[in-house]
């Protein structure tokens, strides 16, 4: 009789004004809803402020907020040289087409979680993606649109390519802006569309240029890289690639990259941590730094066999 | 990135790539391998499409410079072959003459042997991977490789790790339907709470 009392009384305070003592349970849950447990629970463990002491106060604790990224201490880990990890990268991409599998680079920066991240173009001694296609943005009926066209550009424009974007239709997979039209490419206000897919022109990619025929030039056969959550990652080559030819490609990315620490300023620390090499369906593999393999019966031309 | 602890398990299971079924070394003489099946497993296909998962990354691991080609089609009801070329002896065949690579829609077809080549050809479908390479051992001549001590006491170490790890998802899986079961009575008592409420 007493739960069915208590449950009316719960129901007719829901048309009343605010309850006059706290309840300990939220007041949207009529009682006789709750778990018995916990309803038996609640009505024997209800307290209120007047009686001494009740439940002590523990102090909360602060979560330790790290500065930097997290760094690892590194000598568990098992380290490999570049052919040793072709052979077991090669091994897990057997039988896959040879131009669509690509090795994988990650490098670990010790750095701040803020502050300035990396962030660059490199041109690879032998590119790795093949299939850039450039929008300009420029003046219409500008020698600039014809040039551009004649370079390869796949869409040229200004309103009219704002238009078509807007519509969805985004043939390229990289954009540029010509100085003369940045205040139109502003005014658009398309940065909500280009934005999330990295196609928003700006002066610090060196998107947004005087001389179209150049940046574009340096476009084709270029691939950015940024630092995300302390690791530049960039595809360095096609699984089809000699160890060579890989081993030329991740030197001039380490060396590019050493270039862009050493340009940051001073007062942020930024350093190499490790590099590891993965493939497209394989595990990763941290190097060593050397190229021959650990086995002296593994040659480099053992590993440039078609795949 | 991933912590070293966990990538170097990942790095410890490589233990299976380097032996088990497949593990092998081919003689001198096999120039390359050419497979041919469909993509699913209807059809006959399934065993071959094992044998390319399971035994051919083995294969390849321990015969990185023998090319080992695979071309995959659409056509389940195309043939699934697998071609062993030779060397026949005294001709001075290298395996790196230019062929078409691995093509995942059907178009790098098994090359006809060269000259101072032969082939051997196992008809792979609607047979288990087991037995393909069985008779692919056989036919190749291969020998399979011998575990090392290191390795042995490696793999032991993966098992345990992998015990160890089914049972802690058990216990977590058990922990998390036990909270997901809570958070769904308390939505259901809100909703009721809440009707209830509607109605007066």
């Amino acid at each position: 009789m007493a739960s069915l009392n208590q449950c009316l009384a719960s129901l007719a305070r829901l048309n009343l004004t605010a309850p006059a003592r706290p309840t300990a349970v939220a007041s949207t849950i009529p009682k006789f809803l709750l778990p018995t447990a916990t309803a038996t629970a609640t009505a024997s463990s209800v307290r209120y402020a007047s009686g001494g002491g009740g439940m002590r106060k523990r102090p909360v604790k602060k979560k330790k907020v790290y500065k930097t990224f997290r760094s690892y201490d590194l000598s568990p880990m098992e380290q490999f040289s570049l052919c040793d990890a072709m052979r077991y990268l090669r091994a897990f991409e057997v039988g896959r087409p040879p131009t669509v599998v690509k090795y994988e680079l990650a490098v670990k920066l010790k750095t701040h979680k803020s502050g300035p991240v990396i962030r660059n173009r490199i041109r690879l001694p032998y590119p790795v993606k093949t299939d850039t296609r450039i929008g300009v943005v420029c003046p219409e009926d500008s020698p600039m649109m014809v040039e551009a066209q004649q370079l390869g550009a796949v869409a040229v424009g200004q309103e009219s390519l704002f238009e078509s974007i807007r519509q969805g239709n985004i043939p390229f997979n990289k954009l540029i802006c010509h100085v003369d039209s940045q205040e139109a490419l502003s005014k658009s206000y398309l940065g909500k569309i280009l934005g999330p897919k990295g196609l928003m022109p700006n002066t610090k990619t060196k998107t947004i240029t005087s001389d179209i025929k150049a940046t574009m030039q340096e476009l084709i056969g270029a691939d950015e890289y940024r630092e995300r959550t302390g690791v530049v990652r960039l595809a360095v080559g096609q699984l089809g690639f000699t160890p060579q030819m890989l081993s030329d490609n991740i030197k001039s990315l380490m060396s590019m990259l050493k270039a862009d620490i050493n340009n940051i300023d001073d007062s942020y620390t930024k350093a190499l941590d490790e590099i590891v090499l993965s493939s497209t369906n394989g595990p990763g593999f941290s190097l060593n730094g050397i190229f021959l393999s650990a086995d002296e019966k593994l040659k480099p031309e053992h590993l440039q066999s078609v795949m | 990135m991933v912590g070293v602890i966990r990538r170097l398990n990942q790095l410890t299971a490589l233990v299976r790539i380097r032996n088990g079924p497949g593990a092998a070394v081919l003689p001198q003489d096999v120039t390359r391998i050419h497979m041919e099946f469909a993509h699913k497993i209807n059809g006959g296909h399934m065993g071959p499409r094992k044998f390319w998962r399971d035994a051919l990354p083995r294969l390849k691991y321990w015969n990185p410079a023998v090319p080992m080609v695979v071309n995959r089609s659409n056509n389940q009801e195309g043939p699934a072959m697998l071609t062993l070329y030779f060397r026949e002896p005294g001709s001075a065949f290298t395996s790196d003459i230019p062929q078409p690579s691995s093509s995942t829609e059907g178009f790098a077809k098994a090359p006809v042997p060269a000259p101072g080549e032969r082939v051997l050809t196992i008809d792979m479908k609607n047979r288990r991977s087991e037995a393909i390479l069985k008779e692919f051992m056989d036919k190749s001549g291969a020998v399979a490789v011998k575990m090392t001590p290191q390795d042995e006491a490696k793999l032991r170490e993966v098992e345990d790790l992998e015990a160890t790890g089914a049972i802690d998802r058990e216990k977590v899986a058990k922990m998390n339907a036990a909270a997901k079961r809570e958070k769904q009575m308390i939505a259901q008592a809100h909703s009721e709470a809440a009707a209830i409420k509607a109605a007066l």
